[in-house]
């Protein structure tokens, strides 16, 4: 027992050295700029030889504090560094002229002016509002529709949900390209044949517009007509029973007894949607790309007509090459999904005190 | 719940600690950065970059010493991995092709090779983009090859930086046969009142011709803006002058402003071209079916350069017809093309230098003009090259250069990213949203205030 | 009389849903019998089944793989990679980090570190991504490991990404765990670790799944992070990012784009049909929680 521990001891120490050996070594090399590239496994190595050392060393008193370290330093550190830093950094670099590789002055607030002096910025978000409204409506109300569908008596029931569920499964920029195929050959068909036009939708900004809505409806309804059935399947059975013996028919039983039960559910969902439609990009990427245009927005002719937030940031950063307006955007899209989550917390909050 | 509320003013409060005591808090993360990219930025990456470019080989195994080419021509891809067995074949020494084209613009994709320390040895450039990478490019002049050339790329500061690989000619390419059969001569197509009664008599006798249309003309900004808004755009620039005329091109690239007289002719002839294409490709169209449909003999005329020329005679119903190029006439005694390198290869200064010097003079010599002229059906810048272009345009062009009757490219200088606007001009003119006046003052607006953003 | 009105109902809302899966489904089946047919028999007739053939499937899909913009099997291969990494690391990490701060949630550090999670989850990825590229970088630079275009750097990515949710989820599981468990094991001599490894490991399982569905939905789609991370030219692409580059080219042929999609969507079908419970209830767990 006692040499178990003092060979667990040596070991731990060796390893506890070995380590610091080795990133003081990797650090040597760094700032002395030398090229070896063992510098990067020696780094490495060396931490997981501390981290393997206070693993295993024997002690009773700190053994503790010592777990929960090396427990946590993995998954902390890399939050840490791709979240946290780039967080303080990102928010630092609005204030500057930034390229992406290194800035030269204090620029103070004039990123933040500047986007607001922009038609095309302030276009993208009054449109991205307008696509988070109508989704948030739309996405809801097929989805609960749906979920009705898919919680009465019905034949195949599990094929159904699996199919509507189907479309979330991929990814929005295979399914932008699939649906670019389906507006550009399938549905010129349907368009030419009622309107007499025989441009793709996705060469108008309006209809556009509407065709990136009715993709993201098709993709993101079977998810949430899940989240519904789940709280649908809450309402007890015996008081739909107690409704129907009173003579209470589907639509009374639906407003009176479904709707009000599954509130929560209701909140959680059109929180779900609402951030999910502002983040979107992938599909508005793949399937316009931002393309569109607006004859007359405060004055001017803008190209970008169905270019969302997040897209409009991706653009104005790596496109355009104007990191620092990119960033100071990025921040504004923080401050407002910030907002809307504060909100979320408050709306639930206030139910769940009604309830 | 109270967690939630809880989580959101810890996020609150972060946010707020961030921005406040931002300076503070970046100032390690930042002097970390600074340090490092000072390094790069100074001490002439040549180190770091070397460093990456060990541990790049190292990871990639096989293609150890090999200089990479990145190349921008998806559509000779295939021709310039023959290239590179070649140049195994001859010297033993290794080249590795990669290629991004497209919609994906190379430069973007550069930028991001650039932060990866993933840079290739050779890579394209459009005349426009040297400044993007002032004082990374090698030095090229000395090499025997620019005695060989006119169209090698100077820049002011870093010297001759451009290696020309090919010549490309664009303007309203047209389909011989048809116009010989329709007693058209493409050569008369030099004003304005000229071209409506060839495109009127073309119009006509479309049916006898199997015409679709008069003109394979596409305005789709999201995939082909690159051709209306690089392309076409460029005939207002460049159509009519001598190849070394600046004009508009400066005027432009002074704040983005425009010559409103020369606009408005240009904007008729389009509306014209507008007016005479098919209907199925103006508005949403692909450069796929727009060249196909010029292969089999739907359209007359088509809106693109002599890179088609690949696509055009593979077709399986190209009937073998002729073609060549007709000037974008939108004034009278307008009789250019608009010809000369497109884009140049350039090499990285960081990179294998010697090794990418020796390739290029290599590929300037015979057996690889063979590949590049016969195979690609490119059109050699050099002199002393032997080939005569298999370019079934070759003869049209040829014969523009003879007679010193060639525009430059000077739409490559105008700001990047401008065709990304002016596309979407040309598409909603296209649509009928505009009329002639609606494009140049669209036009006027939208490049000024690309300009001065 | 009312029974009859009631089965009608029920053929009703079985035609309706009916309608439905077919308008759902429509895209599935437009890409698969594209993929089997020409691009002219596509312009001809994009919807009815002229010209589907097998041998044609096969040639597209033969064409779309060696294709040198996609290539798909590396693209393939470093998708399963990134992503079985990734959410290796998520589950076996994201568990430690868990369950220590669960067990000291009495502790103002803990909850610090715990908060922060949470609150990070309302941080979108467009206002991080340029400064992670300059950071990776640099970082990359410093220790000689190229954090850019390569596997390491984006799993190191992803484990920082999904490490917030992860910990939420994880967390409010083992909350639910009784404490007494551990007491009696420590009372038997084990140490933390052992505790943690013997007892507590076993019992995430089902947890752990929902978690593992979540972030691999996640991974395997993403797009932007892998874009900015990798490039469309780099040593490394991921499914997503090879169909960018590859539909970015110029080849903008039909029966290869959807062949390229056909191939891009299957491996995610085929495990939804083996996992569909899992999956669906994973993805309702996900949303609730969060």
């Amino acid at each position: 027992m006692v040499d178990n521990a003092v060979g667990k001891r040596l070991l731990s120490l060796l390893c506890i050295f070995g380590g610091v050996a080795l990133v003081v070594a990797a650090l040597i090399l760094d700032v002395s700029r030398s090229n070896a590239p063992y510098r990067g496994a020696f780094l490495v190595i060396g931490i997981v030889g501390i981290l393997v050392g206070l693993f295993i060393f024997p002690t009773l008193k700190y053994h503790r504090a010592l777990m929960n370290f090396v427990f946590l330093f993995p998954l902390l550190f890399a939050f840490l560094v791709t979240v946290i830093i780039p967080l303080i950094l990102g928010i630092r670099y609005s204030f500057t002229n930034w390229d992406g590789i290194r800035f030269t002055k204090e620029v103070g607030l004039e990123n933040y002016t500047k986007m607001f002096q922009q038609p095309s910025f302030i276009w993208s978000i009054l449109l991205t509002f307008l696509f988070v409204v109508v989704n948030m409506i739309m996405v809801n109300l097929v989805a609960f529709l749906l979920a009705l569908l898919c919680t009465s008596k019905l034949k195949g029931l599990g094929f159904f949900r699996a199919s509507y569920f189907l479309p979330n499964l991929i990814g929005g920029i295979v399914l932008g390209y699939i649906w670019q195929f389906i507006f550009a050959n399938v549905v010129t068909n349907i368009t030419t044949a009622l309107f007499d036009n025989r441009y793709s939708m996705l060469s108008e900004t309006g209809t556009a517009f509407i065709a990136i809505i009715v993709v993201y409806i098709w993709q993101y309804a079977g998810y949430i007509m899940l989240i519904y059935i789940t709280g649908l399947n809450t309402v007890p059975g015996e008081i739909l029973e107690a409704s129907s013996i009173d003579g209470a028919n589907p639509m009374q039983t639906l407003f009176q007894i479904k709707i009000p039960m599954i509130a929560p559910t209701i909140t959680i969902c059109t929180f779900l949607t609402l951030t999910s439609a502002f983040k979107q990009f992938d599909v508005n990427l793949a399937l316009t790309n931002g393309t569109g245009s607006v004859a007359d927005f405060m004055g001017s002719y803008l190209t970008n007509g169905t270019e969302m937030l997040a897209l409009n940031i991706y653009n104005t950063a790596v496109i355009k090459d104007n990191y620092a307006l990119g960033e100071a955007k990025a921040v504004l899209f923080f401050i407002i999904l910030a907002c809307v989550s504060i909100l979320q917390v408050y709306i639930s909050n206030k139910k769940e005190v009604e309830l | 719940m109270k967690k939630r509320i809880l989580a959101l003013m810890m996020a609150g409060v972060m946010v707020l600690g961030l921005t406040a005591c931002g300076g503070a808090a970046t100032g390690t993360a930042d002097s970390g950065a600074a340090a490092d990219s000072g390094a790069a930025a100074d001490s002439g990456a040549a180190a770091d970059s070397g460093a990456a470019a060990d541990s790049g080989a190292a990871d990639s195994g096989s293609s150890g010493g090999a200089v990479r080419l990145l190349n921008g021509k998806p559509e000779i891809d295939n021709q310039l991995q023959d290239l590179a067995k070649k140049y195994k074949e001859e010297t033993g020494k290794d080249v590795s092709v990669e290629t991004i084209g497209g919609d994906t613009s190379a430069g973007d994709e550069l930028k991001k090779m650039y932060q990866a320390d993933n840079m290739p040895d050779i890579f394209v450039i459009e005349a426009n983009q040297a400044d993007t990478w002032d004082g990374m490019l090698a030095d090229l002049s000395g090499e025997a090859w620019t005695n060989d050339t006119d169209y090698e790329l100077v820049h002011d500061t870093m010297g001759t930086i451009g290696f020309p690989y090919t010549v490309e000619a664009t303007a309203l390419a047209y389909n011989a046969d048809v116009l010989e059969k329709a007693g058209v001569d493409p050569a008369s197509l030099t004003s304005p009142s000229a071209w409506k009664t060839a495109v009127e008599t073309l119009d006509s006798k479309k049916a006898d011709l199997g015409l679709t249309a008069v003109f394979g003309w596409c305005a789709e900004p999201a995939n082909l803006g690159w051709s209306s808004g690089t392309h076409v755009f460029g005939q207002y620039l460049d159509a009519g002058l001598k190849l070394d005329d600046k004009t508009y091109i400066d005027l432009l690239n002074d704040g983005g402003k425009i010559d409103e007289g020369r606009m408005k002719k240009f904007a008729e002839f389009i509306g014209m071209m507008n007016q005479y294409s098919d209907p199925e490709l103006l508005v949403d169209g692909t450069y796929d079916n727009q060249v196909k449909g010029f292969a089999e003999g739907k359209y007359a005329f088509v809106t693109q350069g002599n890179w088609i020329n690949g696509t055009v005679t593979s077709n399986e119903n190209y009937s073998g017809f002729k073609m060549g190029f007709a000037p974008y006439g939108f004034d009278d005694g307008f009789d250019t093309i608009i010809a000369g390198p497109p884009s140049y290869w350039t090499v990285y200064s960081n990179g294998k230098v010697d090794d990418a010097k020796a390739f290029l003079q290599w590929v300037s010599e015979d057996s690889a003009q063979n590949i590049l002229v016969n195979d690609a059906g490119l059109i050699s810048p050099f002199s002393d090259c032997t080939y005569a272009a298999a370019d079934p345009f070759y003869d049209s062009i040829k014969s523009y250069m003879d007679a010193g009757k060639t525009s430059g490219w000077h739409t490559m200088l105008k700001k990047d990213g401008l065709q990304n606007v002016t596309c979407q001009v040309f598409a909603d003119y296209a649509q009928g949203k505009m009329d002639a006046d609606g494009f140049v003052s669209t036009m006027a607006q939208v490049c000024s205030s690309y300009y001065a953003e | 009389m009312g029974k009859k009105e009631k089965t009608s109902s029920v053929v009703w809302r079985f035609v309706i849903a009916t309608i439905i899966a077919i308008y759902v489904l429509f895209p599935f089946y437009l890409v698969v019998i594209n993929s089997c047919k020409t691009t002219n028999d596509i312009t001809a007739n994009p919807i009815g089944l002229n010209g589907v053939s097998f041998t044609q499937l096969i040639s597209n899909l033969v064409d779309v793989i060696n294709n040198t913009h996609f290539l798909f099997w590396d693209a393939f291969a470093s998708s399963l990679i990134i992503t079985v990494l990734s959410l290796v690391f998520l589950a076996v990490f994201g568990g430690m980090a868990g369950w220590v701060i669960c067990r000291n949630n009495k502790k103002k550090w803990a909850m610090v570190i715990y908060f922060t999670f949470i609150a990070s989850m309302i941080i979108p990825f467009q206002v991080v991504m340029l400064p992670l590229i300059a950071t990776f970088r640099d970082v990359g630079k410093f220790i000689g490991i190229s954090m850019l275009q390569s596997v390491p750097g984006i799993v190191f990515a992803y484990c920082g990404f999904g490490g917030a949710m992860t910990v939420f989820i994880l967390t409010g599981f083992i909350k639910g765990i009784p404490y007494d468990l551990e007491e009696a094991a420590s009372i038997d001599g084990c140490s933390p670790e052992q505790i943690y490894f013997k007892i507590i490991f076993p019992l995430l399982k089902p947890v752990i799944t929902t978690v593992t569905i979540l972030n691999g939905m996640w991974i395997w789609n993403d797009y932007l992070l892998p874009s900015m991370m990798l490039g469309q030219n780099g040593r490394v692409k991921t499914l997503p990012v090879a169909v960018q580059a590859f539909v970015g080219s110029y080849v903008k042929e039909w029966n290869m784009i959807l062949a390229a999609a056909l191939l891009a969507i299957v491996p995610m079908i085929i495990i939804f049909l083996i996992a569909q419970k899992q999956i669906m209830n994973g993805m309702i767990e996900g949303a609730v929680k969060g």
